[in-house]
């Protein structure tokens, strides 16, 4: 059985309450970002699972849930996910050159990660960054004004990073 | 130069943290609200000042508050939506990023009118850094003593929640948001009844943008009447523009509604004019939803006045001839852009935020893309073009939340503003096909004199 760790379970109590008696629900979707976080990037049936245990819940009230929200990954991912934005001010400013440019130097289409399991690519429509486009989505945070060589130097560092914590 | 009241301290060194606020003259209006007003008379202020809803529909915020149902024994809630995902629109995460503090400042004030307890900000779950900084602005506010049990001794006690969403469009509007604060899907509520009577858990509620609610801080201070002297007409205050798209300049402004468009495109103090010598080709002023207007008609209308920065100029003739002020994102094309394929992406957004309750948005949106899709790459009719209008017209009111008619509008002022471009691409299927990148290398810009 898996289950969050002591910190993180500090954190679900934390959030849960926030919300008053019998309103526990309310801590459904910040679980499940704390369990796709904790749980490898994705929420497997075990993970959902476990969150409905700790609400209390019927696991298909999860299910729903993270059914409809396009930041739950419901498969797999790999340890880096870029979130290219493909909307039409992106799109203005280039984006579409640049999700061609990750299809080409990682070798994958849109969807799909690489061998390795290191990177990911999906396309995600507006993040709110539309002055600084193109950008992506990585992890917690926003890589803005893309270029080819930018791209270069995000995949250069993931590996970096990622050599290092081995 | 026009007037801030919101981003005036924008960038003064360490403004995201309490004690530098504080130092700038933050939460005075908290003082005075708390100290010297009841919340009765916040609201008469905020009605005073005219200041309008400034997540898209521009309604009256004074008015939204005196609507709120105030049960005897049931608690009531504030809550902020700052969803912020309509394409162009990135003025409320510039807010929260750089001036945490007039957020958190405006939401006691608001609250305190409101009779919130317990408010809740309901923000983007892509803007996952700014959750941190909100948090750390809120634990701060806490532990100076503006937020938590009796507030500088007023009896009045308020906690402020940051909820993160978690990828969907649909989320900002207000029923949808609510649900999803509920733990649910963002599936939008049939109204009646509205949030002011059911709510957040079937309790009276308010929803507002993060810019109507950091509004409520100048409003105060200074008073509505003041606040009202600012801006023309039914458009008071100021209003954050976030531009984008081919601009020299993208980046969020603080305007006093007092400039013209072209003023606001083509000035250094904005803008700053379209890259690389261009043209400009078209405009959508108001956020992805709202009519995209071609060069002659975006600046000046089609009574030959010019087209100011304000919610009646923009919106002069209509959907016939003008646009709306909407959210304030300000999207800008150049000569080169292809208006089939920007419609094209936001064809493929609206299908993919859906959130498929109505059959007329799920089916739609799909259909429209499908079509869309078509033209752009070489395979679509004439007769395309007419269904495609005629698909619009159907979803536009008849759904149960204004996600529909958000999908529609564009494509209605596509076709509207640019027929010509559609049907070149019925007639040139090949060039269609083979273009790269929307490159319109066919399209006869609009002069506009520099
Ligand atoms: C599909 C859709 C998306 C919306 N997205 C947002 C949003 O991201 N932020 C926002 O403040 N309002 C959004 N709105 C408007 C809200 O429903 C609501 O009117 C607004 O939050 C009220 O705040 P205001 O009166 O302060 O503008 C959206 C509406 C619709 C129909
Ligand atoms: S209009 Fe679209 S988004 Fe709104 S409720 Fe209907 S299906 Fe959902
Ligand atoms: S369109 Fe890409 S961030 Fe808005």
């Amino acid at each position: 059985m898996i289950h969050f760790s002591e910190a993180t379970k500090k954190e679900a109590e934390r959030l849960i309450a926030r919300y008053p008696e019998g309103k526990q629900k309310s801590a459904l979707i910040p679980l499940l970002h704390l369990a796709q976080d904790e749980f490898g990037g994705w929420l497997s049936p075990d993970a959902m699972d476990y969150v409905a245990g700790l609400l209390k819940l019927e696991p298909i009230e999860v299910y729903e849930v993270a059914t409809f929200y396009s930041m739950f990954n419901l498969k797999p991912v790999g340890h880096y996910v870029f979130e290219v934005c493909q909307t039409g001010p992106c799109m203005l400013r280039g984006s579409d050159a640049i999700i061609d440019y990750i299809k080409s130097t990682l070798q994958i289409g849109v969807g799909e990660t690489t061998r390795d399991g290191m990177f990911t690519l999906k396309t995600v429509e507006c993040l709110g960054a539309c002055g600084y486009a193109p950008m992506m989505q990585l992890g917690n945070h926003y890589r803005e004004h893309l270029t080819k060589e930018k791209v270069d130097a995000i995949i250069q560092e993931c590996r970096t990073n990622a050599a290092k914590n081995n | 130069m026009g007037r801030k009241l919101l981003l005036e301290k924008a960038h003064v060194e360490g403004i995201r943290y309490f004690d530098v606020y504080r130092k700038e003259g933050g939460y005075r209006s908290v003082e005075k609200a708390l100290k010297t007003m009841s919340p009765d008379q916040v609201t008469e202020e905020v009605k005073k000042s005219g200041l309008r809803g400034r997540g898209g529909a521009g309604f009256p915020a004074g008015m939204k508050w005196s609507f709120l149902a105030k049960p005897e024994g049931v608690p009531r809630h504030l809550v902020c939506n700052a969803d912020e995902s309509e394409p162009g629109t990135f003025k409320d995460r510039y807010l929260m990023e750089f001036l945490p503090h007039l957020l958190i400042e405006g939401l006691i004030v608001s609250s305190y009118a409101l009779g919130s307890n317990d408010t809740y900000i309901y923000i983007r779950g892509e803007y996952a850094w700014i959750v941190d900084i909100l948090e750390q602005a809120i634990t701060e506010a806490e532990n100076n003593g503006f937020l938590g049990k009796n507030i500088l001794g007023s009896g009045f006690d308020c906690m402020v929640h940051v909820q993160r969403g978690a990828g969907a469009y649909i989320c900002g509007e207000e029923t949808a948001l609510l649900e999803s604060l509920e733990g649910k899907r963002g599936n939008p509520r049939i109204k009646p009844p509205f949030p002011a009577v059911k709510g957040l858990w079937d309790r009276p509620t308010v929803v507002n943008n993060v810019e109507t609610i950091a509004a409520v801080v100048p409003i105060i201070n200074d008073g509505g009447e003041e606040y009202a002297k600012i801006g023309v007409g039914k458009s008071t205050g100021t209003k954050l523009i976030s531009a984008c798209g081919n601009i020299n300049k993208p980046g969020v402004y603080e305007i006093d509604m007092t400039n013209s468009v072209e003023e606001f495109i083509f000035s250094d103090e904005f803008c700053g004019g379209i890259p690389n010598g261009k043209k400009l080709k078209a405009c959508i002023p108001g956020g992805s939803s709202v009519p995209i207007l071609p060069a002659n008609l975006l600046l000046k209308t089609a009574k030959g006045e010019t087209r100011m920065m304000n919610y009646e100029s923009l919106s002069d003739g209509g959907f016939a001839t003008g646009s709306m002020m909407g959210s304030g994102g300000f999207i800008v094309f150049d000569e080169d852009q292809c208006v089939v394929r920007n419609t094209l992406t936001l064809a493929r957004f609206y299908r993919h935020e859906s959130c498929g309750q109505c059959s007329p948005c799920r089916e739609g949106t799909g259909w429209m893309e499908k079509i869309l899709h078509g033209l752009e790459y070489g395979k679509g009719k004439m007769s395309d073009i007419d269904l495609l209008w005629d698909i619009q017209r159907k979803i536009e009111g008849n759904t149960i939340c204004p996600l529909g008619d958000a999908a529609a509008w564009p494509v209605a002022a596509a076709i509207r503003h640019f027929r010509d471009e559609f049907e070149w691409h019925v007639n040139n299927p090949e060039e269609a096909q083979r273009r790269n990148y929307g490159l319109a290398h066919y399209a006869d810009p609009i002069h506009v004199p520099a």
